[in-house]
């Protein structure tokens, strides 16, 4: 118990960390030095010592927002095994329970940015109501090949121990497939390229970054915190996926899960310096492509366990 | 007087839900009959599944009447104002009798009369043509499908040869018959999609307490008529569950995402609950799978979650279109493009629908999510089994995740469009908040969506209780797992209430002596932005709607910019409704045709009708 919430220290602490890892690889791939890695702890303390400016348009839901998505993403990590460690809490039925409560940090971010009425925070909130409706379909449709492969309906049962490497035994190649449409979840729910560009310099096009124009100092630092529990929640389930194994050790265990967290956040810095975001209308396509290779996943897999 | 109509009914509503509350929570049950007429017996009787219903028809009814009081003060409609309390009270008994009847013609008795009732209440402000032609279409609905249920009535009755709830001796085909029959006819009360033509239209035209009651309860009585249906006849066609389940998915899929396409703000609601009548569905559809695949666990989670969501949705809903007609009452429109910015003046309106559409997003900790918690995990029950189980399961999670996703972007939609951001109107400008017994309610059963939502045990045994009063030959249903799931999203539930708790404080301590600034919405760049600038609510669902244009074809009239010095242009859209469309083309339109060509029978000479009579007595004799 004492580790597993030490883990969950370490996972609110490093996740900071492993976002700028991004920034290092898009610098990488555009020749440039770019900033430290450590650029988002500089960046939080900067805005909690700040102060706010509010807009006259909004009420105590605007800075209700950013509470909401903060303790959203870190009860979330509670229920992950954080680097396979049994999580602080598990029972039957948590993974719902944790979705439906990422859709509540989704409704308020929403209702915080419809508060402003701007017209651009608008045009963000909108899509983010509209593409994580297929981010859900496709995720619980990989519970159900996930349930059809544990006989569970909890992350300990999923991500724990070695049990991850039991999904590539019994179910094989397809696995592969949950491992590319896990991946595009994490760029849609993230707002990462080629979903939303977050160094965009047009309103216009942006998701997630125009939702939050208008909240500064400690909320927007909240904003961004929860960003990286949520980034980091997501990057861990697919690290465990790509490194499925138990090393009997805990040190070990989590000198591994750091490799793999790592490798997927340089993946994410990788996919954004080599692709343009795609036009609006084309992300459903992109996102629901995750849900056909879950569901191919599913029904290779429904010949396997016979 | 009128005090006195809502203080009778709200003592009625009370005593009737205390009692409800003691036959569900001490397994009572109790039975009357009379004979009336010399001829029929009237019989009624209670057991857990009545009970259930009846919680949820007077808690309702109780805070619908409360909420009239200042709702209904218009002193120059005073005559009818006491014919809509009238109904009202006609309305709320005769709910109780459907669901307590234990014989057919107790039952379409009663039926009828809560039909014909709720159609008095709709058409209230009958000057408006609009209300009256939705009056006219509910009329009409609720009578067709009375004549459906009807049929399914004479099935049994026709083999059993009693009016009584019985159905031994009848073959599964003519089970399947009567129960299909059944289905269709209590669909449509329930507004099953495609039976649900009604729904929206007679929803809005009525005052709004009468449609929280309508939406909350009323429809919920084809739900109680599909269950007893289900429990009177002991089904095994595996066909029945999977035509129940995907009923519900079409419905809930459709119900929310032409609730996305709607500009006036109750008929948005009206179509949650097509959406809502869905997710009930898809959970008693999973239950009525469970039964087949030999699968308990599945069954009555099923069951329990859709028994549970039938409460949980007589909660928010009736709360929703309470703070609807609070809106509605203070601004005069319903249109959800000409308001905005309410919250700040109606707090108490604003927090409490806030809280109502959280729930009905199914979002924990409240209440809406309890249900669907159970209907998911009842429904990954059937996931390890073998194909038409597996399939339908599959269904099952897919739909409810999507139209989880679906709600939410609607309901942000409301919130934000309604709720937040500036008026959009010199009518959503100048409001107040006024009229205790009208905030009341809606306190209230914020507080219930809230109550449940964290601490579902008592609920979910109530909803157990019900389900075993279905008849599913598994006993004593063990009451342990029940209880130990709910101990979870109570745990979940108070971990993520203690987080939040602690960033609060955080919050706090951060903002300490900090200056705090107040200024206008930074317009990226703009500095004379004006409220017609905001995001409307057609604008924020739009792109939504052009993934589902094939369902939901958007009719749009925007003539376009042109030229040097254009001309002011405007913009309307208008969703339409599959079903209506093609219902309008295939059905309405042949009729019509037909009758034209009757017309003839009809001359006003009162000698041949005497010959119609008479000849229709001939015939008759041939048959008696």
């Amino acid at each position: 118990m004492i580790e597993s919430i030490l883990l969950w220290a370490f996972a609110l602490l490093t996740a900071p960390l492993f976002a700028g890892v991004i920034f290092k690889v898009k610098a990488f791939f555009g020749g440039r030095k770019g900033s430290p890695v450590l650029i988002n702890y500089y960046t939080l303390i900067k805005l909690f010592k700040k102060g706010s400016v509010y807009s006259t348009s909004t009420t105590f839901i605007f800075k209700l927002g950013p509470v909401v998505s903060l303790g959203a993403a870190a009860t979330a990590l509670l229920f992950l095994p954080i680097a396979g460690h049994a999580p602080v809490l598990s029972f039957n039925g948590d993974v719902i329970f944790v979705l439906y409560l990422l859709g509540l940090a989704r409704f308020f971010t929403i209702a915080a940015a419809m508060d402003t009425a701007s017209p651009f925070e608008g045009m963000g909130a909108a899509r983010e109501a509209y593409f994580p409706i297929f981010c859900e379909a496709s995720m619980f449709m990989i519970l159900i090949l996930f349930y059809r492969l544990t006989g569970d309906l909890n992350f300990a049962a999923y991500f724990s121990g070695g049990q991850p490497f039991g999904f590539w035994q019994t179910a094989g190649s397809p696995m592969l497939f949950v491992v590319i449409a896990f991946f595009i979840i994490l760029l849609t729910e993230n707002a990462r390229v080629p979903v939303d560009d977050p160094a965009t310099h047009l309103e216009l096009t942006m998701i997630h970054e125009v939702m939050v124009l208008d909240h500064s100092g400690p909320d927007f630092g909240f904003i961004e915190m929860g960003a990286f529990l949520k980034m980091f929640f997501y990057s861990s389930i697919v690290a465990r996926l790509i490194f499925p194994f138990e090393l009997g050790n805990a040190a070990l265990n989590l000198a591994l899960f750091s490799l793999g967290v790592l490798i997927v956040y340089m993946t994410v810095g990788v996919t954004e310096s080599i692709m343009a975001r795609y036009r609006m209308d084309r992300v459903p396509k992109f996102v629901l492509t995750s849900f056909a290779l879950a569901f191919f996943a599913t029904v290779i897999t429904l010949e396997f366990l016979k | 007087m009128k005090i006195l109509g809502v203080l009778g009914i709200s003592v009625g509503c009370g005593l009737g839900m205390l009692d409800a509350l003691s036959k569900l929570s001490h397994d009572g049950s109790a039975s009357a009959s009379f004979v009336y007429l010399n001829t029929l017996s009237l019989a009624f009787q209670i057991d857990g599944l009545s009970a259930f219903f009846l919680l949820a028809i007077f808690g309702v009814c109780l805070l619908a009447a409360i909420y009239s009081f200042h709702y209904m003060n218009h002193p120059d409609k005073a005559l009818r104002t006491a014919t809509n309390y009238f109904f009202f009270s006609l309305l709320v008994a005769s709910m109780a009798l459907v669901v307590t009847a234990d014989n057919m013609i107790t039952f379409m008795l009663s039926w009828e009369i809560m039909s014909l009732s709720s159609f008095f209440l709709v058409i209230y402000d009958h000057q408006i043509p609009e209300n009256r032609k939705a009056g006219y279409l509910y009329f009409i609905f609720s009578h067709v499908g009375a004549m459906f249920i009807f049929a399914a009535f004479g099935v049994l009755y026709g083999h059993t040869g009693s009016f009584g709830f019985d159905s031994a001796g009848l073959s599964q085909a003519a089970k399947m018959l009567a129960f299909v029959l059944a289905f269709i006819g209590f669909g449509s009360k329930a507004g099953v999609f495609p039976f649900h033509v009604w729904l929206p239209h007679a929803h809005p035209a009525a005052p709004s307490h009468i449609s929280a009651v309508m939406s909350g309860v009323m429809i919920k009585t084809g739900i109680y008529g599909i269950l007893r249906m289900y429990s009177i006849m002991d089904l095994h066609t595996p066909a029945l569950g999977a035509m129940v389940l995907i009923f519900g998915m079409v419905s809930g899929v459709l119900g929310v995402v032409y609730a996305l396409g709607q500009h006036d703000l109750k008929r948005l609601l009206a179509y949650h609950s097509v959406e809502n009548i869905g997710i009930i569905l898809i959970g008693i559809g999973i239950g009525m799978i469970g039964v087949e695949a030999k699968n308990p666990i599945m069954a009555v989670l099923g069951f329990s979650g859709g028994l549970l969501h039938v409460l949980n949705h007589s909660i928010f809903k009736s709360l929703l279109f309470m703070g609807a007609g609070v809106v509605i009452h203070k601004t005069g429109t319903r249109s959800i493009d000409a308001l905005g910015g309410l919250l700040k003046k109606m707090k108490v309106t604003g927090v409490t629908f806030l809280v109502g559409s959280l729930a009905i997003s199914g979002l924990p900790p409240f209440n809406g999510f309890v249900s669907e918690f159970f209907i998911y995990v009842g429904s990954f029950r059937g996931v390890p089994m073998e194909t038409p189980v597996f399939v339908l399961s599959l269904l099952a999670i897919v739909s409810l995740a999507v139209i989880g996703g679906l709600a939410l972007a609607c309901f942000t939609k409301v919130v934000g469009v309604v709720f937040q951001g500036e008026p959009r109107s010199q009518a959503a400008h100048d409001v107040d908040e006024k009229g205790p017994t009208m905030l009341l309610p809606m306190v209230i059963l914020a507080g219930a969506c809230v109550v449940i939502g964290i601490y579902p045990g008592t609920f979910m045994f109530m909803a157990v209780k019900a389900v075993a009063a279905l008849g599913l030959d598994y006993g004593r249903i063990p009451m342990e797992p029940f209880a130990r799931m709910s101990a979870n999203i109570t745990l979940g539930a108070t971990l993520f209430l203690a987080l939040l708790l602690i960033i609060l404080a955080l919050r706090r301590i951060l903002y300490q002596g900090k200056t705090i600034g107040r200024a206008g919405t930074w317009g990226c760049g703009f500095t004379q932005p004006t409220t017609r600038m905001q995001y409307t609510g057609s604008s924020y669902a739009a792109s939504i709607l052009d993934f589902f244009k094939p369902a939901a074809p958007l009719q749009e009239d925007h003539p376009p910019v042109s030229g040097l010095f254009p001309k002011g242009t405007h913009y309307h859209s208008h969703i339409h409704d599959i079903v209506e469309l093609h219902l309008n083309r295939m059905v309405v339109k042949p009729v019509l045709w037909l009758f034209d060509k009757l017309r003839w029978i009809q001359h006003g000479d009162i000698h041949l009708y005497i010959g119609y009579i008479l000849l229709a007595i001939v015939v008759l004799l041939f048959f008696v």
